[in-house]
């Protein structure tokens, strides 16, 4: 069954997954561009930081796109059929639930894997001053992790009815018109610190996408 | 031969006129600059009574608090002033150890304002104004933050960038300059970071003579991202803007030539101020409580030698000392940490079983 299932979700994913797979194995060698000339000035360590802290930027934003695109192209053939193949099947919903994520989670570690070829490639190529170091493995498990996390809850939000979506963007929706309408009227509100503390905080659920993206570092 | 006469008597009279003129000329200007010296002379006395009678205002009808050397003079107040200082005297005794005991003769004066009055205070030129309400920590940060120290020597205070003062941040300030070691554009730095403590003498400043130029930035690479990096705006201009052009091409010795130009006073030393500061908190360490008399007993010797003698220990002792605390300082590494990859995976657990308990496929 989970090969059935695993398959469906490659025909309907693959192009997000190549795609992704392609960036993600090219991000970590673009981050390092210019370490592996031979006439690259070893002194020059604090730029090589600036350029892979630049690049660093886009592996959550990678990560997160990869977790919402296979999320919902994982949900999306089912949503269109009004989920009759689903129901036809003998199966609980649970566990069809828990054969698509497990689908998709395979699929997505494709990426990651990409994430650390390319990393190993990378810094295995480069020059690198004395001092700076290369952390190719540390970098694929945060990115393996962020894409797990975005994957989850876009996964849960696909899985549930159009008004669970509603309901959650309504509640972000009227926070953000809140602090407008707040703004405006020059009260003293500040709902969105709060929300950000909670939301990004150390134990906030999308803490892993923030901090430091670096491939190299001291 | 009446022409001739003639002549000579125009020519004359033409060349002497403005030799008189420039002698008038200079005499207005002498009485002019006489005139500025006296009132320099003036202003500098009134400015001298006024800080005399200043001095007199700020340290009449006040408390006096000691704690240990400290002496705090103060107005009454709820301002916790004897807390604080009790806070910040262990503090700047243990910087500058017996020569602490010389803040007895340089008391903190201290004022304390009612923060809630919209009442203008007065205005004060001498000593530190805070609102009542501080607390004894910041207070005693504060206290420790500017010291009332003689001011240290012009070689010492030149070489530090200012005046030696007490930190609550030894080991952030570490950090830095372990960065400052690793990414800082100096061979000297390099090869300080990787072992060789002449090279550390040198990143540091603490060479006596020599091309300062060759020594902190040997390599042309160095010296060519020294002016197009750090002094563009001084060079790219003017009679130097293509010099510059050529030098940022790639022609090491016009690089050499516009970096002759500035004085090594104003070249950028490998390392910072805060490296130096932390190369000297750890003579002082090492030194004992008299550690800082002897820093500041003999001006005129070589830092190093000063700084060898604060210490009393071999100045490259010291130096192999300072890189293993500047070694051990490193930066924590951008793994996660393991709880950071464990809530990581607890959160999308929690998704996931959102997920499985969503509400598609109820009936009713």
């Amino acid at each position: 069954m989970f090969r059935v299932m695993l398959y469906t979700q490659w025909k309907w994913s693959r192009l997000i997954i190549l795609l992704g797979t392609v960036a993600a194995f090219a991000l970590p060698i673009i981050s390092l561009q210019g370490a592996a000339r031979a006439d690259r000035n070893p002194l020059e360590a604090q730029d090589l930081l600036r350029t892979v802290h630049s690049w660093g930027t886009l592996y959550p934003v990678l990560a997160a796109a990869l977790g919402l695109l296979v999320a919902m192209a994982g949900w999306a053939p089912d949503h269109r059929g009004r989920h009759v193949h689903a129901l036809t099947l003998p199966l609980p919903r649970w566990r069809y639930v828990l054969l698509r994520c497990a689908g998709g989670a395979v699929l997505l570690a494709i990426p990651v894997a990409a994430v650390l070829a390319g990393a190993l490639f990378a810094t295995a190529t480069a020059t690198l001053p004395p001092g700076l170091q290369g952390y190719p493995l540390a970098l694929a498990v945060h990115f393996g992790l962020a894409v797990a996390l975005a994957y989850a809850m876009f996964f849960a939000i696909s899985a549930g009815t159009a008004r669970t979506a509603g309901i959650i963007l309504g509640v972000f929706g009227a926070l953000v018109v809140v602090q407008i309408v707040a703004g405006v009227a020059n009260l003293d509100v500040d709902l969105m610190s709060p929300l950000q503390i909670v939301v990004l905080g150390s134990a906030g659920p999308f803490a892993i996408f923030t901090g430091r993206w670096m491939l190299v570092d001291v | 031969m009446c022409n001739s006469a003639g002549l000579f008597v125009l020519l004359s009279a033409i060349a002497a006129r403005p030799l008189a003129a420039q002698a008038i000329e200079h005499q207005r200007l002498r009485a002019r600059t006489d005139s500025l010296a006296r009132e320099l002379t003036r202003a500098s006395a009134i400015a001298d009574l006024a800080d005399s009678l200043e001095h007199q205002r700020a340290f009449s009808g006040r408390d006096t608090i000691a704690v240990g050397g400290l002496r705090i003079v103060t107005d009454p107040s709820p301002l916790p002033v004897r807390a604080a200082a009790e806070r910040a005297w262990p503090v700047l005794d243990s910087l500058y150890g017996d020569a602490a005991q010389l803040l007895a003769q340089y008391p903190y004066v201290i004022r304390a304002f009612d923060p809630d009055t919209t009442a203008p205070r007065p205005t004060v030129y001498v000593g530190l104004t805070v609102p009542w309400n501080m607390n004894a920590e910041v207070l005693a940060q504060l206290l420790v933050a500017n010291p009332p120290m003689p001011a240290p020597d012009y070689a010492l205070a030149s070489w530090l960038g200012g005046t030696l003062r007490p930190t609550t941040r030894a080991g952030r300030e570490r950090t830095d300059v372990y960065l400052q070691l690793v990414t800082a554009p100096s061979t000297p730095a390099r090869a300080c970071f990787l072992g060789a403590l002449a090279a550390c003498r040198i990143a540091l400043g603490l060479q006596s003579g020599g091309d300062v130029l060759a020594l902190w930035y040997p390599e042309a690479a160095e010296r060519r991202a020294l002016v197009t990096r750090t002094f563009p705006d001084y060079f790219n201009h003017g009679a130097n803007a293509g010099a510059f052009r050529v030098c940022a091409g790639g022609v090491d010795s016009v690089c050499d030539a516009l970096l002759r130009q500035v004085s090594a006073g104003s070249l950028p030393s490998p390392l910072g101020a805060q490296a130096r500061t932390t190369v000297l908190r750890l003579a002082l360490r090492l030194g004992g409580r008299d550690a800082y008399r002897r820093l500041i007993a003999d001006s005129g010797a070589p830092l190093f030698e000063r700084l060898g003698n604060a210490a009393q220990a071999n100045m490259d002792d010291v130096l192999a000392r300072w890189r293993l605390e500047i070694l051990a300082a490193r930066p924590p590494s951008v793994a996660l940490p393991w709880w950071a990859a464990a809530l990581a995976l607890a959160w999308a657990a929690v998704f996931g079983t959102c997920a499985l308990r969503s509400s598609r496929w109820r009936l009713g």
